[in-house]
């Protein structure tokens, strides 16, 4: 017994040792803050089953942000500095466990203001409880239509969230009918008729890929889709499919996320499906991190990708320092959802101050409606909301609250190893930065 | 140690070790009931209870099937996932028998009855599969169930139409209070009652005849079967009944009283594990011990997402703060993948068994097994035959 | 066969619950008359009753009245045919009312299958015959040619060989495709004059990765094989050691380069050995420490110990390397810099042409690797001293230790080089697949489908049963009818043989036999 006592505390005590890396409280010396800080709390995916790589850059993002606006002398209310205190809550990516963080900080943590939030699943679950509570909430990745939507309009049966007054939560990211429309304007524009779309079967690839779909068809082109699970690593099999149909398809779309999506591309041009002479490889926004995309994907040279965010030659210098930060930490590009996340921190900041309180939620709403700001991502407003309630016809719903300019572009990679930083531009013309909508295999534009 | 031997002999000739084990269930039950009245208490505490609560019924139904039957499935999720899907669907849906012309309409049930369905179809699947698995032991049976419940969680991940795919199948609410603080209030008292009722169901079968059929039978199949113990019967009457149990608990957990709506990834292997280890840790061969390793489990993963070491006498960290804070993020399961291990190796009948062993005054768990090795003079032998 | 509807719908409604009635009150009377001894319990005959009049009417009344000894039999298989018929045709109507009466014929196989599993072998065992296989056989048989099946078995008994289950395999495999051709003519597997180049594109896919899925699988095959134990820490052993490779991989190129002044980069199979070398003795470790002692008679429950304690390794392993290498994906260089191969299209005759045929280049050196590695196994467990050891102490421990081996030690090895495999087939596919942390719980799972199939314990079979495992993703995935859940459900092919291999035959296709 005592030899496994003693083993046990060995073991023990390692562990404690390599657990040791302690988080440092920033004590700024210049600044005066007041006793109460303002309390933030962040939504990220920590854990499996959730997406824990966009959770890490996520949470990595809001501690920064908030670092920055301390190191500014935090927010400044009624002449009275107020620190940021962020809380980050794990959802794990599942909507229950999303519910119960929010409970948790509405309750427990007693949270000024929310931001975060990666799966719309978790999005969706959550924003019900974060209005009824007032929390004002600015939402920084989920893409699926209805977050915003839900502000206007009846959705899965449950009433609007401004049916009685304000609603409190916002958007920064794209919703995904605005991320499509580029996408199919851009192979529209070209010419493609014979489309393959390879999507994930969750609540990111489903609703984009019926989305793309349906204005593919619109537009006449034929679409095939192949729905992938999640973690498959071998897709030589579904490739090789459609390598062998009849009609080679003009343009491979990948609506599939992190390494799925380079395992994907990588075997479709080992392959010589796409990029290629006849088809056009589109893959997914995850290829704008360049690093981590060469080292997985070393054949992926002139595939295209769309991208949301700011295009890198317009990088404000918010933006250069962020990535510069970003890169130091985790030697990649940084990726849109950490810049958001980034700037929705910024944006609850300011609209705090301008509000002048950091608890009466319906003055921060109605002060973040009033945005007007340029941060890491571009100049941020919201057109429809509380100041501005009717929708003209023909606009869609999940404009309200919505931030209206996520500036979504296709992007191209030609040269080996490039950094993301350097790719072209091709779709919107306005932001083309080589002169070219579509750079051939092969070619230099 | 004196001060404990005192206090020992105190118990034994005063109340009785046994008499204080039952007081301390009734206080620890009286501190549950207890609770949701401590207003100190936040709302969160509550639903972290509450899903402690509901891995407690799963762990220790769990350790019925695998501790006391010795049937170690992996699919216990996937029979809960069958209970929640069932009824989520019948509830949205209802049924039409095209051949027989009845039809039973999604508004002709109410949410306890897709609830009830929900079980009947955990338990008649589970009838399937158990009277699948009587040809197959240990490893085999525990590979078996891990593809089935692959399969399972497959389909539903990919009949998108059906089951909402990723996004999610939202179960009939079985409870409508308005009121978010009394919801949750009702919420936590259906969980417990529900946990309580389980365990007093898995105690029922295990203390009765049919228990002690099982444990023989784990020991040994054949000398059982030579016994005259109906093996066939008892090993399928198990599995059903954990099967319609954790097929109840599920449906009832995602009809809103834990969870608004079941997602596929709920049924992955690692979820699954995690029970496992719930349970190991807590004992394996005891219910309640299972019970509380789940509950004590899950508020400890909980507890140790951020970790404040306040320092003593005066004392700073490096930059000026009185308190190492610390957040071990996937740390805290792979220490608990490490407790997982050594309580295996070392204290095999989990970490509260010295403590049930304690006040119930004898080894319970231990005699039955050991004394099967102890008449086994050939234990190597049956090392082979344990793996045929 | 299609069925009128409403007519059956009539004929359920009245004449079954008519006609149950009437057997149910009718039959017992069978008893009165018959001698003590040939009494039959009287709930048997309620139920036979039941049973016969709802299926047959009037006319299984009469036979069970008439010729009670048939009771027993025939109302199960009444029982067991209108329980599949009406349960299908639920589920069916549940999930598409339309639908087309040309899969019923596919559902009918299976419950040809199952009938025939249920029935023959305990004919078999009735008259005393050799039933081993009969199992498969009849499942197989039953499958293939439906109800003949009791014809050919029921009356003679053959013994059962492996051709009798290869012809019924392969008949039923015909049939499938024919059903296939017909339901879907336009599938490339079938819509000449492309499938013949699919097919062997197909296949040859299938066979380059399964003959990699086999090294791993050999490793879990090998423990088993000496210990008794399926390791449920293999995915977490594979994917270490792809994460052993891949920090080696990345601090040699670094210092080389430093060293050097050139831009080196080492090429990814000196990883194999390095990784292979650290997990060797992580698993001579975990073995001495955790699965000693449940040789030694320490433990009880040794194979659900042997479950636990892997599992929880396992866990301990995937979280460790989550908290130090983080979530990201992360791919070392490739071994060649040749994309693919390919065959290219040749044409056979005017309207015929062949090919092309593509392979991806590092998973064909890959393969190469595995198979190398695969028959330097075999060579090893042949000739060597050691591995005769190994192989003695797997066939009969107490023997070996007569003949000086020791049983001890040999566990320790076979634990380790079991895990050693592993990590070297991690190693092997971090240059073609990227690698994160959870990696290892897909790769796994198909580790356990070879296994099974190929029989626990035997290394010529876990590189079939790769092999078999690679073409059934493979074809499973290129030839189902709706291309989206033929890739959904990849995994779920081979999990359905899986699930069947372990009922039908457990003990796989090259497996010891059962005694």
């Amino acid at each position: 017994m005592k030899r496994i006592t003693l083993i046990v505390s060995i073991v023990a005590l390692l562990a404690m040792i390599a657990m040791l890396p302690m988080s440092a409280v920033q004590a700024d010396g210049h600044c005066e803050f007041a006793e109460d800080s303002i309390k933030i709390g962040g939504l990220v995916p920590l854990s499996a089953p959730g997406a824990v790589a966009g959770g890490v850059a996520m949470s990595w993002a809001i501690n920064r942000a908030a670092d920055d606006i301390n190191a500014a002398c935090g927010v400044s209310i009624d002449g009275v500095n107020h620190a940021i205190e962020i809380v980050i809550g794990d959802s794990e990516g599942s909507p229950e466990r999303g519910q119960a963080v929010v409970e948790r900080f509405i309750l427990e943590d007693e949270v000024h203001a929310v931001t975060g939030v990666y799966h719309s699943a978790v999005g969706l679950a959550t924003m019900g409880m974060l209005d009824e509570n007032g929390i004002p909430t600015v939402f920084s990745e989920p893409w699926n239509d209805n977050v915003s939507a839900n502000g206007i309009m009846e959705y899965d049966g449950r009433p609007p969230r401004n049916a009685d007054g304000v609603d409190h939560v916002f958007r920064v990211s794209p919703a995904s009918s605005m991320v499509g429309g580029v996408v199919v304007d851009w192979l529209i524009d070209l010419g493609v008729g014979n489309v393959v779309i390879i999507a994930e079967n969750t609540d990111y690839g489903q609703p984009a890929a019926a989305d793309e779909l349906a204005r593919f068809e619109a537009a006449g082109a034929t679409v095939t889709q192949i729905n992938v699970e999640l973690g498959t690593e071998d897709f030589v099999p579904i490739l090789s499919r459609i390598q062998a149909s009849a009609d080679t398809p003009d343009v491979v779309r990948v609506l599939v996320t992190g390494e799925t999506s380079y395992n994907l591309t990588q075997q479709m041009a080992e392959l010589g499906i796409a990029p290629s002479e006849n088809t056009i490889c589109v893959t997914n926004q995850v290829a704008f991190q360049s690093e981590q995309y060469w080292q997985n994907v070393p054949d992926g040279n002139y595939c295209a990708f769309n991208r949301v965010g700011i295009i890198p030659s317009l990088f404000s210098d918010t933006a250069v320092e962020l990535n510069a930060a970003y890169f130091e930490e985790f030697a990649d590009i940084v990726p849109s959802y950490a810049m958001a996340s980034y700037d929705a921190v910024w944006i609850i900041a300011d609209g705090m101050a301008r509000a002048g309180s950091s608890s009466d939620g319906a003055a921060i709403v109605a002060a973040i409606e009033t945005t007007d700001l340029d941060l890491s991502q571009g100049r941020y407003y919201f057109e429809y909301g509380n100041h501005n309630p009717d929708l003209p016809e023909g606009t869609p719903a999940f404009m309200w609250h919505q931030w209206p300019d996520p500036v979504v572009t296709m992007m191209q990679y030609f040269e080996q190893g490039q950094s993301s930083l350097d790719a072209a531009v091709i779709f919107p013309e306005v932001y083309q930065t080589h002169g070219s909508g579509y750079i051939a295999p092969g070619t230099s534009p | 140690m004196v001060v404990f031997r005192r206090f020992e002999s105190a118990i034994d000739q005063g109340i009785g070790r046994r008499k204080l084990g039952y007081l301390v269930i009734v206080l620890v039950v009286l501190f549950f009931l207890w609770f949701p009245n401590d207003t100190s208490q936040s709302n969160y505490t509550k639903t972290v209870f509450i899903s402690g609560f509901f891995y407690a019924i799963m762990s220790s139904s769990w350790a019925l099937l695998a501790g006391i039957a010795g049937q170690f499935s992996f699919g216990h999720m996937a029979f809960m996932g069958i209970g929640a899907y069932a009824a989520g669907l019948i509830a949205r849906d209802g049924i039409t028998f095209a051949l027989l012309g009845v039809s039973i309409s999604p508004e002709s049930i109410s949410a306890f009855g897709s609830i009830i369905i929900g079980t009947i179809a955990a338990g008649a699947v589970g009838l399937v599969i158990g009277w699948l698995l009587l040809r197959l032991r240990a490893a085999y049976l525990a590979l078996f169930t891990i593809a089935f419940s692959e399969l399972f969680r497959i389909m539903m991940l990919t009949e998108y139409d059906y089951t909402g795919g990723s996004n999610g199948l939202s179960l009939r609410p079985l409870l409508q209070i308005a009121d978010v603080d009394a919801a949750r209030q009702v919420e936590y008292y259906l969980m417990f009652g529900l946990l309580v009722v389980c365990l007093l169901a898995l105690y029922w079968v295990a203390n009765s005849p049919i228990g002690l059929f099982l444990r023989a039978m784990r020991e040994d199949e054949d000398a059982a079967s030579a016994l005259g113990v109906n093996v066939v019967r008892y090993k399928i009457l198990v599995f059903v009944f954990t099967s319609m149990i954790v097929g109840f608990a599920g449906a009832i957990f995602y009809s809103d009283v834990g969870s608004e709506r079941i997602i596929p990834e709920q049924l992955e292997i690692l979820q699954m594990s995690l029970i496992i280890a719930y349970a190991v840790i807590g004992g394996m061969e005891s219910l309640i011990g299972a019970a509380a390793g789940a509950f004590i489990s899950r508020y400890l993963l909980e507890a140790m997402r951020q970790v404040v070491i306040t320092l003593p006498f005066g004392m700073t960290t490096y930059d000026g703060s009185d308190a190492f804070v610390w957040e071990p993020g996937f740390w805290r399961f792979a220490l608990f993948g490490v407790v997982m291990v050594f309580t295996l190796r070392y204290m095999r009948n989990g970490l509260l068994y010295p403590i049930i062993t304690w006040f119930s005054g004898r080894d319970i768990v231990m005699k039955e097994t050991v004394s099967r090795r102890e008449s086994d003079d050939n234990h190597a032998a049956r090392i082979e035959a344990d793996d045929e | 066969m299609v069925i009128e509807d409403t007519l059956f719908i009539l004929w359920l409604m009245v004449a079954g619950p008519l006609w149950a009635t009437v057997g149910l009150l009718v039959l017992p009377g069978v008893n009165q008359g018959r001698g003590e001894k040939e009494q039959i319990p009287a709930t048997t005959l309620k139920i036979a009753g039941l049973i016969g009049g709802f299926a047959l009417g009037p006319i299984g009344v009469g036979i069970f009245y008439f010729e009670p000894t048939l009771i027993r039999r025939t109302s199960l298989t009444l029982g067991v045919v209108l329980t599949v018929f009406l349960t299908s045709q639920v589920l069916v109507r549940v999930i598409d009312p339309n639908f087309p009466s040309a899969l019923w014929l596919l559902l009918a196989g299976p419950l040809w299958a199952a009938l025939a599993a249920y029935f023959i072998p305990r004919h078999y065992r009735d008259l005393e015959a050799d039933d081993q296989n009969a199992l498969t056989a009849a499942a197989l048989g039953g499958f293939a040619v439906g109800p003949l099946i009791f014809g050919l078995m029921w009356k003679t008994t053959p013994k059962i060989n492996r051709d009798w289950m290869v012809t019924f395999g392969a008949l039923g495999a015909w049939q499938i495709y024919a059903l296939f051709a017909i339901q879907n003519p336009t599938n490339p597997c079938v819509a000449l004059p492309f499938a013949a180049t699919y097919l062997t594109q197909q296949t040859a896919n299938g066979v380059v990765i399964g003959c990699i899925y086999s090294l791993m699988a050999v490793g879990l095959t090998l423990i088993y094989s000496v210990q008794g134990v399926v390791s449920f820490a293999h995915g977490q052993l594979y994917m270490v050691g792809g994460y052993f490779s891949f920090y080696f991989l990345e601090h040699a190129s670094y210092h080389l380069s430093e060293l050097t002044g050139a831009d080196i980069s080492v090429n990814p199979i000196w990883g194999i050995p390095v990784a292979a070398f650290i997990v060797f003795i992580m698993g001579a470790v975990f073995e001495r420490v955790f699965l000693k002692p449940m040789h030694e008679g320490l433990i009880e429950r040794v194979s659900e110990y042997a479950i636990l304690i892997t599992f929880g390794f396992g866990f301990f392993l995937e979280y460790t390397t989550l908290a130090v290498a983080g979530p990201f994906p992360q791919k070392t260089d490739r071994f060649i810099q040749i994309r693919r191969f390919t065959l290219d299209r040749t044409q056979i005759t005017d309207d015929f042409a062949f090919g092309p045929i593509h392979i991806i280049g590092d998973r064909a050196f890959a393969m190469v690797v595995g198979i190398v590695l695969i028959f330097a196994l075999l060579y090893f467990l042949q000739r060597s001293w050691t591995g005769r050891a190994l192989r003695a102490t797997s066939q009969d421990r107490q023997a070996a230790a007569v003949t000086g081996i020791n049983p001890t030690n040999m566990n320790t090895l076979s634990f380790a080089m079991g895990s050693m495999l592993a990590a070297m087939s991690g190693a092997a596919l971090i240059p073609i697949f990227n690698w994160v942390p959870w990696v290892g719980a897909e790769m796994v799972g198909r580790s356990y489908v070879i296994v099974v199939l190929g029989g626990l314990g035997s290394v010529p079979g876990a590189l079939a049963g790769g092999i078999i495992v690679g073409i059934v993703e493979a074809l499973g995935a290129g030839c189902h009818p709706d291309p989206s859940r033929g890739a959904a459900y990849k995994e779920a092919f081979a999990l359905v043989i899986f699930a069947l291999v372990l009922l039908l035959k457990p003990t796989g296709l090259f497996g010891r036999e059962q005694h």
